[in-house]
């Protein structure tokens, strides 16, 4: 038995610690500890409803829309406020223009280095990579000024933010000229990341960190000049999407089709749902709300079953309790594996860990007969089933390459939903709705915004007295995915994908780092 | 050597597609941020030039959201700052380098034991539970910031966390965070920091920063170290406030106000009419945004429809008890004492009136920094509101 541990873990949003025991070259248990504390749920404590919007985007830097989203949902739900239809589909856009930012940002720049070897593209045939890319279906770049840059780069010495990656690993798997397309396409997706955020910056103010999704609906009103803004982008962006990232993604899986066969978290998979239709109705979300238990049967997650525990966490009361009730009082001791390890609670459903992400949300919409979502699944399917040479079920998709793979489709999806959703709001505009935005009636109420963040299901727990906030909390998609063991020793989700992963050289386990990004934490 | 370099970096530049026109273009933008006469671009292009080694530099993450390395990847124009950026040699940035755990702290040690290097910090120090909210590498994250911060050669905090500890720090900051220049000044480290307060930072200022730092010493009077205010800010970019700048200002004069939940509310904001109403901390908060922008300058918060919340404000020397949350809150309202020199105290709802077309330069905002203090939370803001009175008729 040899313990790996990776702290920090890098390419990450926040502070996270990897602890993992390897037997024979595959992992036997794991530990997942978070390593920061910032209390946000104390800072907002008698403050405002519009004042929690702004602060509380800024939990998370990559996903500041979603928490942005989800507090204004909380607020509107303790004060009872609808919003107009024109605010809907403005939230919706905005937030799919996230989606796709982090999606695109997570797998070329954040997990895109743990597959993709970019000293191997120095050794990459030029004209091979043109016929590489043009079997592949991917878009070209010119390779041969990218690989003579990198080559100065290696030359000169000083790999900035290479130094020391895993190249050479047993556990890379791709030819140089699939690793030169990467390098390119990774150079390529720094500005694609960038054009969808614009996206937000138009209708926000700025990206990170926005400014018009206020209690009450938006501030922000539509001219025909900004929708020309925002849809020329969104063009730019779906189809680079369309021609680069989803081929690049069926390119490079045949060669990991082992990832397959490792990586399954808990099994149970929870989305509260994203993207609000005319309805309101959290069924009715594009992508809809739902629950599956071990298995693909389909039902209805019940908030009031969820529970916090603190049993290995860094904190000293709010044990049991519900997010509505909840409790944050911090007290760190010391770090141990077999007692406290970490400052992310554990919260169960029914008492059971749950897996959240853009595989749940694509189960759930999978199961729940979503056409748009069937049929980028099931070619997927076809096309690792024609590389494995056997025909591989929806179930598979419960793996690492799954997980990889469902956050990709999941891209092209949103952004194929967005193109409607401007559709929506010219036509809205057009026929002369001019109401964005309502005061609340009230000042007092308890409601929370259920909602998703790009890596999973985001709850904030919102209760308002006098107009100032006396009770928050916040359950975080890292928090469902990177939860440690709870009272009776259940392990996280991400604890539990780790088990059983194979490990080539446990002083660079590079597929333990491949699993933890998975999971986008 | 510098020809040699100078061929190099011209490929460099051919093989991005940016042309020498542009690249002058950008120096010149860059020698506007760091507050000298376009005249010097050609002395900023050639120093970029004629640079053969990779400055070495450490970006380390503390109590943060990774907000600012996201503002970087939103920089402008990026094939032009791109190319200063590869001027660095960043061997540590946690979002996006390629090792990880051992393999990473490895590229920390080696560059501090080399010193000469330039440290960024993104995110709060967090000294709360004796340095353990945040932990790395398996111990409190500030012992990491003792062993490499004294050995830098020249600090930048980007961000309000990394400036005061920002958010972290609001009221009753349960985690204990503070800023870097209150905490090295209480460990007596000496090191300048450059304090670059906004939440997230804004990444053109740091690129400006970054090339500044290269060319440390080549221009006569071009060194931001000498430009610092008090605080440790780049007085060119944090001199002025975005009121002074704010392109709403003509209907600030005119006594033109949007209003929150009104029945003319959009209508206004499609005429851009004044945020003030609506708790602007435009008057009060000393940053640039309004020219520089954001998000390759396509907008800017105010552009947007809402209210500049003052994300910019920050007390360096306090290190937590000046930070933008406590010092802004309640956002949407309006500070209750504002005064006009040689007016006298006014209410802000009838400044437009009072004010008519005298310029209004000279608005002094009170009360503001110093009611911080004593754990107070937010300023003393209207009870009554001008608007509130006008829906209930009482307007004249
Ligand atoms: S109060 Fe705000 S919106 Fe109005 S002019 Fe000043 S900065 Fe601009
Ligand atoms: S305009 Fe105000 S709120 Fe927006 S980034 Fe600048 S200082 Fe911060």
């Amino acid at each position: 038995m040899a313990r790996a541990v990776i702290d920090p873990v890098t390419r990450i949003e926040g502070h996270l610690r990897v602890e993992v025991e390897v037997d024979n070259g595959v992992v036997k248990d794991a530990w997942v500890s978070g390593g920061l504390y910032r209390g946000m749920e104390t800072v907002l404590l008698d403050r405002q409803p519009t004042d929690a919007f702004y602060i509380a985007q800024r939990i998370c830097g990559v996903c500041p829309i979603s928490h942005g989203h989800a507090s204004t949902m909380g607020s509107e739900a303790a004060l009872g406020i609808k919003i107009p239809n024109n605010a809907r589909i403005i939230r919706n856009i905005i937030e799919g223009a996230e989606t796709l930012h982090s999606h695109i940002l997570w797998f070329y720049t954040l997990t895109a280095l743990d597959y993709v070897d970019v000293v191997s593209a120095l050794s990459a045939n030029i004209a091979d990579t043109y016929a590489l890319a043009a079997s592949a279906g991917t878009s070209t770049a010119d390779f041969g000024a990218i690989q003579k840059r990198l080559k100065g780069f290696v030359d000169n010495g000083q790999l900035s933010i290479f130094t020391n990656g895993y190249w050479g690993h047993p556990a890379m798997k791709l030819p140089p000229e699939l690793n030169l397309i990467a390098v390119a396409h990774y150079l390529e997706a720094l500005e694609m990341q960038a054009e969808a955020a614009q996206i937000i910056a138009v209708m926000g103010g700025k990206f990170p960190h926005f400014m018009t999704s206020l209690p009450g609906g938006t501030v922000w009103i539509p001219t025909e000049e900004k929708l020309d803004e925002i849809y020329f982008r969104w063009q730019n962006v779906r189809n680079w999407i369309a021609n680069t990232m989803i081929p690049d993604t069926l390119a490079i899986a045949p060669f990991y089709l082992d990832a397959a066969g490792y990586g399954k978290g808990v099994g149970n998979h929870m989305a509260w749902g994203v993207f609000d239709d005319k309805s309101m109705d959290p069924l009715k979300r594009t992508l809809p709300r739902g629950m599956l238990m071990g298995g693909l049967d389909l039902t209805q997650p019940d908030p009031a079953k969820i529970k916090e525990y603190i049993d290995h966490s860094w904190y000293s009361s709010g044990d049991g309790l519900n997010p509505a009730q909840g409790e944050t009082k911090a007290a760190f001791d010391a770090y141990s594996t077999d007692a406290k390890y970490s400052w992310v609670k554990a919260p169960r459903y029914d008492e059971k860990p749950m897996e959240v992400g853009p595989l749940s949300r694509m189960l759930v919409a999978y199961v729940s007969g979503n056409a748009g979502v069937k049929s980028l699944v099931d070619s997927t399917l076809a096309v690792l089933s024609k590389a494995a040479g056997t025909t591989l079920p929806a179930t598979v998709l419960e793996s690492l390459l799954g997980r990889v793979a469902a956050r990709n489709l999941e891209a092209m999806y949103v952004a194929d939903e967005m193109g409607k959703w401007i559709v929506e709001l010219v036509g809205a505009v057009k026929g002369g709705d001019s109401s964005y935005f309502v005061e609340p009636a009230v000042d007092a109420g308890a409601g929370a915004g259920l909602w998703e963040a790009p890596r999973g299901a985001l709850g904030h727990w919102v209760s308002v007295k006098g107009g100032k906030i006396d009770r928050y909390q916040v359950v975080t998609p890292s928090t469902w995915d990177c939860s440690p063991r709870d009272a009776k020793g259940v392990r996280g989700p991400m604890e539990e994908a780790l088990v059983g992963a194979p490990i080539a050289d446990v002083t660079k386990p590079l597929e333990a780092l491949r699993i933890v990004h998975s999971f986008d934490p | 050597m510098a020809q040699e370099a100078r061929a190099e970096f011209s490929e460099l530049l051919a093989a991005r597609g940016v042309s020498r026109r542009d690249f002058l273009k950008y120096c010149g933008s860059v020698a506007a941020l760091l507050g000298m006469s376009e005249m010097y671009a050609p002395q900023i292009a050639s120093a970029i030039e004629s640079g053969s080694k990779l400055q070495p530099a450490l970006w380390l993450a503390h109590g943060l959201c990774t907000g600012c390395t996201e503002s970087m990847a939103q920089v402008n124009t990026p094939d032009v700052p791109t190319i200063v950026l590869d001027l660095l040699s960043v061997n540590y940035w946690e979002t996006v380098m390629a090792a990880a755990g051992t393999q990473a702290e490895e590229n920390i040690k080696a560059t501090v034991d080399k010193g000469g290097f330039v440290l960024i910090v993104e995110g709060s120090v967090m000294e709360g539970f004796n340095g353990n909210a945040l932990r790395i590498g398996g111990r409190p994250g500030v012992e990491e910031l003792k062993e490499v911060a004294p050995k830098a050669a020249a600090i930048i905090a980007v961000g309000s966390c990394a400036v005061d500890g920002g958010w972290v720090a609001g009221n009753p900051n349960p985690a204990g965070a503070t800023g870097v220049s209150a905490w090295a000044a209480k460990n007596n480290i000496k090191v300048p920091v450059i304090n670059l307060p906004t939440c997230p930072v804004n990444p053109e200022w740091v690129v400006a920063i970054l090339v500044d730092v290269l060319l440390a010493g080549e221009l006569a009077d071009g060194s931001i170290l000498k430009k610092l205010d008090a605080q440790g800010r780049p007085s060119l970019i944090f001199g002025q406030t975005i009121h002074d700048n704010c392109p709403r200002r003509g209907h600030f004069e005119n006594g033109e106000f949007v209003v929150y939940g009104a029945a003319d509310q959009a209508e206004k904001e499609a005429k851009g009419w004044c945020l003030y109403q609506m708790g602007c901390k435009g008057p009060q908060t000393y940053t640039n945004c309004p020219l520089v922008r954001w998000n390759k300058a396509v907008n800017w918060c105010v552009e947007s429809g809402s209210p500049c919340i003052g994300c910019g404000t920050a007390d360096a020397l306090k290190g937590g008890t000046g930070n933008w949350v406590d010092a802004g809150t309640p956002f949407l309202g309006r500070a209750a004492n504002v005064r006009l020199p040689g007016v006298g105290g006014v209410q802000p709802s009838t400044i437009g009136a009072v004010v008519g077309g005298v310029a209004a330069a000279g608005l002094v905002v009170h009360g503001v920094a110093s009611v911080a203090k004593g754990r107070v939370k937010g300023v003393p803001t209207e009870t009554e509101k001008a608007y509130d009175m006008k829906k209930k008729g009482g307007d004249k």
